[in-house]
C-alpha cells in the first residue's frame, strides 16, 4: 500500500521539484539578506585587517561587497584567532552564514551536527612544517619522540600531524603534544619552552631570521599537506541560493586574479601585509603554479582528500561519526558561479593523485 | 593597642630608643614604603641601561611609558579600556540583579532554599573559568558570551552573601517585628533588608571585583574583539613586553579604582545604619 | 529543704521513677532522632528535585531534538563519555596532574603567605617596608599577571605553580596580618603577667587567637588556587582537567567538556567539604569555650 502511494506521488514530486529548481525559482526574484556574515578561521592582523588566501584578496579588494554594492547588503567579516574550532563555535550559535575553514575543523563541525555545506576549496595544497630551535638536536620527525612539540589541536594541522607521526611509527602519546594556538606556539618556540612545533609557512619566517630550523615540510611529501575550503550554512543556502552564488562569485574573482602568474608578486605582496614577508610565500608556493594551489574545482583530487580526511578524523578519534563527503559537498553553487563568470575552463581539474586530467568535476545537483 | 605595637614597645623598652625616635618622624612610613619599589625600579632601569641582559623580554621602564603614550594617542588604549569596562559593568549589573533576586528568594523561603540551595552550592564550586568553553559554545565568542560569563561571575557572590545576610537576621528582631504586628512586606523592608544590608553590600563588592577578574578571563579565552585582556594577549604574542606591562598596570589601576568606588558607596549606603544604632544606644 | 546528698539518695531510691524518666528520655531521644532523620531525608529529597528536573528537561530536549546536539549533547552521551574517560584513565590521570599542581602551588603560597603575614603583623618595620608593595602587587589579580608570567617563565610547570602560589599567598597574607592585628590586647597583657617571652607569646597567644582568620585565609586560598589552576590550564597546558576542557572545546566535543566540568565542580566541592571538616576539628576547642 505504502509503496503504491509513494509510486503515485513521486512523479508529481519530481515535476514540482523540477519546476521549482528550473523556472519557478529563477523567475521569482529572491529576497536578499540584510547582512552577510563571513567567518574566517584566521586572526586579523593590524588595523586594516589582512589575511591570506583568495579570501584575503576578496576581503582586501572588497570583491564580495562589490557584488552587493547596489543592493545595500552589508558584508560583515569575523576573524578568529581560535582558528577553525572558534569558527565552529560561531557557526553553532548561528552567528555566521559563511565560513572559511581548514579541512579538519569543517569535518569536525559537520560530524558533530553543524548544518553546513561545503562549497569549494580555497587552497588545495597547504603545507605542514615541523620547526625546531636552530641549535636543536632534532633532525627528523622520528627524533620528536619524547619531545615537547606544539600543535593547535582541532585545526587543519592536526590531521597531517597524525598522519606524519603515524608514517614515522609514532603516536601523539610518544611525542608530548602541547596544545598551543598558533601565536603562542611561535612565542614558545622562541623562548625554547617547546622542542618543536607542527605549523604552517610562518615558520619559514623564523628560519629566515635564524630563530628556527625546518626539519620537515610537506612540500617534500604532499601526502601530509592540508587544505581549506569555503562553506555555507544550510539555512542560508536554502533561503538565499542566488546570494550564495554571488558571494561565491566574489571569491572566485579573487581566486581568478590570484591564479594569474602575472600577478604573482602583487599577490604575495598583499598577503605579506599579514606579517609574513613575501619571500615566505614565494618559498611556500615553490613548485606550484598559483592556479594549482588556488584551484577551486571540486575535482577528484579534492573529493579524494576530503574522503580521506573524514575517514582519518574518525580513525584518529577526532570525530565520532563518519559521513559521506560527497553528499556534504554542494557543487551547484560553484558550477553556477563559474558559468556566470565564464571561468568554467580556466582551472584544470586534477585526478586523485593531483595530476592534471580531463576528468569531470562534480556535477550540480 | 595591637600586638605589633605591644611587641615593639617591648623592644624599645629594651633600650633601642633610636628606633622610636626615627619612628616618630612622620615621613618614615612613606620612606620605608617606597624603598623596595624604588630599588626595584632602579634595578630594572639599570639592568637595561648597563646592558646586563640581551633578553628581548627586557624593556626599559621609559619604553612602557612611551607605549602608553603611543597607544593613548592612537586611541587603541581608550577603545580597549572602554570595551572592557563597558562589558564589565553590563555583566556586573545583570549578574548582581539576578543574584539579588535569587539570594533574597533563597533567604526568605525555606522551600526555595531546600529546592535550589544544594544545586547552587554545588554549582558555585565549579571553578569559574571552566564555564567559558560551555558559554562559548552556547553564546559564541562575541560580547553576548562575555557578558553572560561576567554575569555568572557576579551572580555567585551576590546570591551567597544576600542569602547569608538574610539568614543571619537576629531572631529577636523578627520577634520584635511580630510584636509590632508587621506585615510581611514591612518585615522585609524594615527588618530584613536593613540588617542584611552589610552582607549584601559585601556580596556586591565581591561581585564587582570578580566581574573585573572575569573580564580578563573572558577576553583571554573568548578571543575576539577588543579589551585590556586582548591588549595583553596581543602584546604577549608579539613579544611586546612593554604592552604587557602596561596591561598589568592598567588592570591594577582599574581594580584599585573599583575598590575605591565600591568602598565609597559602601560607606555611603551604610552611613545611616551607624546613625540608627547610635540612637538605640 | 533536704541537703544535696539526701536529695540524691531520695532520687536514687525511687527506682521506678528514674527508670520511667530514662525511658521517657530515651523515647524522646529516639523521637528527636527520627524527626531529625526525617527532616534530613526530606531535605535530601528536596535537594534532588531541581537537578533531576533540569536533567529530565535536558534529556527531553536532547531526545526530542529541541536543541542541536552540538549545543547540548544528550545526557546519556555525556554519561557514556564520562564512563569511557574514566575507564581509559583519562579523567584520573588529568585529575592527578591537576591536584599535584594545586598541592605544590598551595603549599608554596601558604608558606609565603604565612611568613609574610606574620612578619608584617608582628613588626611595624617590616610592615612599613613590605605592605605597600604587597598591596600594589595584590591589586592585580592572578589572571592579570598571567600574560606577563607566561613571557617571563614560559608555559612550563613553574608557570602553573607560581600562579597558584600567588593566588594562595594573597588571601593568606591579608588574613594572617589582620588576624594578628586583632588579637585582643588583654590577652597579651595576661601573657606579660605570666612573663612569656616573644616566642611563647607568638605560639601560645598570638597564633591561637589569630587562627580563625588565618584559617579563613587558607580556605580562600584553596578556592583561589582551584580557580587559578583551571585558568592556567585552560590557557597553557598539555595535561590536566583544564586541558581536557580545552581539548573537548577544540574538537567540538561538548560531552567531554561537560564531563570535565563536572569533575572540576566535584573536586571543588570535595575540597570545600574537606576544609570545612578540618575546620570543625581544628577550631573545635574554640567552639566549646562558648
Amino acid at each position: 500500500m505504502k509503496l503504491s502511494v509513494k509510486l503515485n506521488l513521486s512523479p508529481l514530486r519530481l515535476v514540482a521539484a523540477l519546476l521549482f529548481a528550473t523556472g519557478f525559482a529563477a523567475a521569482q526574484a529572491e529576497a536578499l539578506p540584510k547582512v552577510i556574515r563571513i567567518g574566517v578561521a584566521s586572526p586579523a592582523v593590524g588595523d586594516n585587517i589582512y589575511t591570506t588566501g583568495s579570501i584575503g584578496i576578496a576581503h582586501h579588494k572588497h570583491l564580495i561587497e562589490d557584488e552587493f554594492a547596489k543592493d545595500g547588503v552589508t558584508v560583515e567579516w569575523y576573524f578568529y584567532k581560535g582558528a577553525g574550532p572558534a569558527v565552529n563555535e560561531a557557526l553553532s550559535n548561528k552567528q555566521l552564514d559563511f565560513a572559511f575553514q581548514g579541512d579538519l575543523p569543517s569535518i569536525i563541525g559537520r560530524a558533530s551536527g553543524l548544518k553546513t555545506r561545503y562549497l569549494f576549496p580555497t587552497d588545495s595544497r597547504q603545507n605542514l612544517y615541523v620547526a625546531v630551535p636552530p641549535d636543536s638536536t632534532i633532525q627528523s620527525v622520528k627524533d620528536l619522540a619524547g619531545k615537547r612539540v606544539a600543535l593547535s589541536k582541532g585545526t587543519n594541522a592536526q590531521l597531517p600531524t597524525n598522519r606524519l607521526l603515524d608514517a614515522n611509527g609514532l603516536t601523539e602519546r610518544d611525542v608530548k603534544i602541547v596544545n598551543l594556538e598558533n601565536a603562542t606556539a611561535q612565542q614558545a618556540l622562541a623562548t625554547r619552552d617547546i622542542d618543536g612545533v607542527f605549523g604552517g609557512f610562518e615558520y619559514l619566517k623564523f628560519r629566515n631570521k635564524g630563530q628556527a630550523r625546518i626539519v620537515f615540510s610537506s612540500a617534500q611529501d604532499p601526502r601530509f599537506s592540508r587544505r581549506s575550503g569555503f562553506l555555507v550554512t544550510e539555512e542560508f543556502l536554502k533561503e538565499y541560493p542566488q546570494a550564495t552564488v554571488r558571494v561565491a562569485k566574489g571569491i572566485l574573482r579573487a581566486a581568478r586574479w590570484a591564479s594569474d602568474e602575472a600577478n604573482r608578486d602583487q599577490v604575495f605582496e598583499l598577503w605579506s601585509k599579514m606579517g609574513n614577508p613575501a619571500d615566505v610565500y614565494r618559498e611556500d608556493f615553490l613548485g606550484f603554479p598559483l592556479r594549482v594551489r588556488l584551484n577551486p574545482l571540486l575535482d577528484p583530487f579534492i573529493l579524494q582528500r576530503y574522503k580521506e580526511a573524514v575517514a582519518d578524523s574518525f580513525k584518529y578519534k577526532l570525530t565520532r561519526k563518519q559521513f559521506d563527503a560527497e553528499q556534504w559537498i554542494y557543487p551547484t553553487v560553484l558550477n553556477t558561479a563559474l558559468k556566470e563568470l565564464e571561468l568554467e575552463n580556466y582551472w584544470t581539474p586534477t585526478d586523485s593523485s593531483g595530476k592534471p586530467t580531463s576528468v569531470k568535476t562534480l556535477a550540480s545537483r | 593597642m595591637t600586638v605589633a605595637t605591644t611587641l615593639n614597645n617591648q623592644r624599645t623598652a629594651s633600650g633601642r630608643n633610636l628606633f622610636a625616635l626615627l619612628r616618630a618622624v612622620p615621613w618614615t612610613k612613606t620612606r620605608r614604603g617606597l624603598t623596595i619599589p624604588l630599588l626595584l625600579l632602579f634595578s630594572w632601569w639599570a639592568v637595561y641601561h648597563f646592558g646586563w641582559t640581551k633578553s628581548q623580554l627586557f624593556v626599559p621602564p621609559e619604553k612602557v611609558w612611551d607605549t602608553a603614550k603611543k597607544l593613548y594617542e592612537t586611541g587603541y588604549l581608550g577603545t580597549s579600556l572602554y570595551a572592557s569596562l563597558q562589558r564589565d559593568i553590563i555583566g556586573f549589573v545583570i549578574g548582581t540583579s539576578i543574584g539579588l533576586l535569587v539570594g533574597t528568594t533563597l533567604g526568605l523561603s525555606r522551600f526555595f532554599e531546600n529546592i535550589l540551595g544544594p544545586t547552587f552550592h554545588a554549582l558555585k564550586q565549579v571553578s569559574l573559568l571552566a564555564w567559558i568553553p560551555l558559554i562559548s559554545l552556547w553564546f559564541g565568542l562575541g560580547d553576548a558570551a562575555k557578558v553572560a560569563f561576567l554575569s555568572l561571575a557576579a551572580f555567585f557572590p551576590v546570591v551567597l552573601n544576600t542569602f547569608e545576610g538574610i539568614r543571619s537576621v537576629p531572631k529577636e528582631f523578627v520577634e520584635v517585628a511580630r510584636v509590632f504586628d508587621y506585615s510581611r512586606w514591612q518585615l522585609i523592608r524594615r527588618i530584613v533588608i536593613p540588617s542584611a544590608l552589610p552582607s549584601i553590600i559585601t556580596g556586591i563588592y565581591l561581585a564587582l571585583l570578580y566581574s573585573w577578574i572575569a573580564t580578563l578571563g573572558a577576553e583571554y579565552l573568548l578571543t575576539s574583539g577588543k579589551g585590556i585582556g586582548n591588549l595583553m594577549t596581543d602584546g604577549r604574542e608579539h613579544f611586546w613586553m612593554d604592552q604587557v606591562i602596561l596591561g598589568v598596570i592598567i588592570v591594577g589601576l582599574v581594580g584599585f579604582a573599583l575598590n575605591v568606588i565600591a568602598g565609597f558607596f559602601e560607606r555611603r549606603v551604610l552611613a545611616w545604619r551607624g546613625g540608627t544604632t547610635a540612637r538605640f544606644e | 529543704m533536704s541537703s544535696f546528698p539526701t536529695l540524691v539518695a531520695d532520687l536514687a531510691s525511687d527506682d521506678s521513677l528514674e527508670r520511667a524518666a530514662a525511658r521517657r528520655k530515651r523515647g524522646q531521644r529516639i523521637g528527636e532522632f527520627v524527626a531529625a532523620l526525617h527532616s534530613a531525608l526530606k531535605r535530601f529529597a528536596l535537594a534532588w528535585i531541581f537537578p533531576l528536573a533540569v536533567l529530565g528537561l535536558w534529556w527531553l530536549a536532547a531526545e526530542r531534538g529541541w536543541v542541536a546536539e552540538q549545543i547540548l549533547p544528550n545526557p546519556t552521551v555525556v554519561a557514556s563519555t564520562f564512563h569511557e574517560l574514566w575507564d581509559s584513565g583519562d579523567i584520573l590521570n588529568n585529575l592527578g596532574i591537576s591536584l599535584l599542581r594545586v598541592l605544590y602551588g598551595f603549599v608554596a603560597g601558604a608558606l609565603i603567605g604565612l611568613a609574610l603575614g606574620i612578619s608584617i603583623g608582628l613588626s611595624p618595620v617590616a610592615k612599613d617596608y613590605l605592605y605597600p608593595l604587597f598591596r600594589v602587587f595584590a591589586q592585580v589579580p592572578s589572571l592579570g599577571w598571567l600574560p606577563l608570567l607566561m613571557m617571563v617563565v614560559g608555559i612550563e610547570e613553574s608557570l602553573k605553580i607560581i600562579l597558584i602560589a600567588k593566588a594562595v599567598a594573597v588571601p593568606i597574607t591579608i588574613n594572617t596580618y589582620q588576624g594578628i592585628q586583632s588579637v585582643p590586647t588583654r590577652f597579651i597583657e595576661v601573657a606579660r603577667v605570666y612573663g612569656f617571652n616573644r616566642w611563647q607569646l607568638l605560639r601560645k597567644v598570638v597564633l591561637p587567637s589569630a587562627l580563625p582568620p588565618i584559617w579563613n585565609g587558607i580556605r580562600y586560598g584553596m578556592t583561589h588556587a582551584w580557580l587559578a589552576l583551571v585558568a592556567v590550564e585552560l590557557l597553557a597546558s598539555s595535561e590536566g582537567l583544564g586541558f581536557m576542557i580545552v581539548y573537548g572545546r577544540q574538537l567540538f566535543q561538548l560531552d567531554v567538556v561537560i564531563a570535565a566540568v563536572i569533575v572540576v565542580g566535584a573536586v571543588g566541592y570535595t575540597l570545600d567539604k574537606v576544609l570545612a571538616l578540618i575546620e570543625a576539628r581544628l577550631l573545635h576547642w574554640r567552639r566549646q569555650s562558648f
